[in-house]
């Protein structure tokens, strides 16, 4: 009888402990990469990155990716030069890769292990911080994501033979909704 | 008499001239044309330790041709292939198998992609056994990208890469002309006016040579630097573009006007016609070429 009472109890708590299957897509999203030179700085910035969320057993994986061809910093060259030293021809997409456990995915600040694959080269990033606010039924994710040049392999381009800095910040807005 | 120094000073500048299409050419004539690049990387598991053994398969999508690889006790492997894209597989006992829907390998040039492999649940070693009930992980395809968003393409970044390279060039070249042209300008005290002295003219006239070669070398580099498809000018390279329909010309007229003058001076005349101009000119095609490189290096 006491395990038939115990069998009850867990099937009732155990979709509250660990959550019910849900799935996520991306909504509107601006992904802006912030490049410094002595001589100046730039921005560019995509509005075209696609996303989807699997959570299972308290556990959530996002998968994130913008064509590398989609950010605009405003400025043609630039562009040009930025798809050239980052490979975007051979290497099209940029993706990131998230896991979180799903308690964390509450917080009003959620810290997550991101996997960036981009130009070729694959990078971890650990504990990034991201800020979280609840619209409805939709949720925004805002963060930086403290990438570096070195991180990926990629040579820092020059203007007039001076580098640009190696710190490449991504400001990373989301707006994530129930599938 | 002035014929003869006309043609002579004029013979320099063809000699000058033929000197920098030779600079120009280069490039092009030196193109590489080695027909096969490596795809090289290390395999490793989740912990990031090295994966000895793991086999690596590459599959042409353009071809159909398959290539394996297995990777050493470094975890490290490395194909050679012709150019072109690749569907990648890692396989390793004991760990789930990761494609790579679409990789680029590029002529004479070595390709990083290294592997990351999850150890399979050890209840079952299958990795579709991981859990029946979780659902998939989401993938690339649940993004609904098109195709051409998500393939490599080869030729396109070979494109950019030269691209890139014939505008490092421009830019260095773009540089060291600026320094020859400040040079011309101040040795152009010395040109004219009352400190006008035969050997000054001289100088003035070699440098200024000297210059309009460098422009012209760096202008090339520019001019044929490969174009890439779909791409519309924007930002401050448009007016950099734009500039270069005042400092162009003025860099063919100012030479011509200055071997005018040059010719007026030496034969004791006073610089007259569209000689006297010679100075105005260049004034303005420095001006235009000093604001060219101030567009692409400040930002407005």
């Amino acid at each position: 009888m006491n395990q038939r009472i115990l069998a009850a109890f867990w099937l009732l708590v155990s979709p509250i402990l660990w959550g019910a299957d849900s799935q996520w897509v991306l909504g509107q999203s601006t992904l802006s990469y912030h490049v410094s030179h002595p001589l100046h700085e730039s921005v560019g910035v995509s509005h075209q990155a696609r996303g989807k969320g699997v959570c299972h057993a308290g556990q959530c994986d996002f998968l994130i990716a913008a064509p590398v061809k989609s950010f605009d910093s405003g400025d043609s060259n630039r562009d040009l030069h930025m798809l050239q030293v980052t490979r975007g021809a051979q290497f099209p997409l940029v993706t990131v890769r998230v896991a979180v456990s799903e308690t964390e995915i509450t917080s009003a600040t959620i810290h997550c292990d991101l996997e960036i694959q981009f130009a070729g080269q694959t990078a971890r990033y650990k504990q990034v911080p991201f800020q979280r606010e609840v619209h409805g039924n939709e949720v925004r994710i805002a963060g930086t994501i403290p990438a570096t040049l070195s991180d990926f392999k990629i040579d820092p381009p020059s203007l007039l033979t001076v580098p640009i800095k190696n710190d490449i910040p991504v400001r990373v807005d989301m707006t994530w909704h129930p599938q | 008499m002035i014929g003869n120094n006309v043609c002579g000073w004029l013979g320099r500048v063809r000699r000058l001239v033929v000197v920098c299409l030779c600079a120009t050419l280069a490039p092009f004539l030196a193109a590489q044309t080695a027909a096969t690049g490596t795809l090289t990387g290390k395999v490793v598991d989740a912990s990031g330790a090295a994966v000895a053994s793991a086999r690596m398969t590459a599959v042409s999508t353009d071809a159909g041709q398959t290539q394996t690889a297995t990777s050493g006790a470094d975890g490290v492997y490395r194909l050679t292939l012709p150019p072109g894209n690749y569907r990648l597989k890692f396989e390793a006992s004991g760990f789930v198998t990761v494609e790579i829907p679409s990789a680029t390998v590029v002529a004479s040039e070595t390709s990083v992609l290294d592997g990351k492999l999850d150890a399979v649940a050890q209840s079952s070693q299958q990795p579709a056994a991981k859990s029946p009930e979780k659902p998939a992980e989401p993938s690339l395809n649940d993004l609904g990208f098109p195709a051409d968003q998500t393939a490599g393409n080869a030729a396109e970044q070979m494109r950019l890469d030269k691209r890139s390279h014939m505008l490092k060039i421009h830019q260095r070249l773009g540089l060291i002309t600026a320094g020859a042209l400040v040079a011309t300008l101040v040795l152009s005290n010395g040109a004219a006016g009352r400190n006008s002295t035969a050997s000054g003219r001289e100088l003035h006239a070699a440098v200024g040579g000297v210059t309009a070669g460098l422009y012209i070398t760096t202008a090339s580099f520019a001019i044929f630097a490969p174009k890439i498809a779909g791409t519309k000018t924007r930002g401050p390279i448009r007016v950099h573009k734009a500039l270069a329909f005042i400092h162009g010309p003025g860099m063919i007229l100012t030479p011509i006007l200055g071997a005018l003058a040059y010719e007026q001076r030496s034969s004791g005349e006073k610089v007259h016609g569209i000689a006297s101009a010679h100075g105005a000119v260049g004034t303005v095609t420095a001006i235009a070429y000093g604001a060219a490189m101030l567009s692409v290096v400040f930002k407005f």
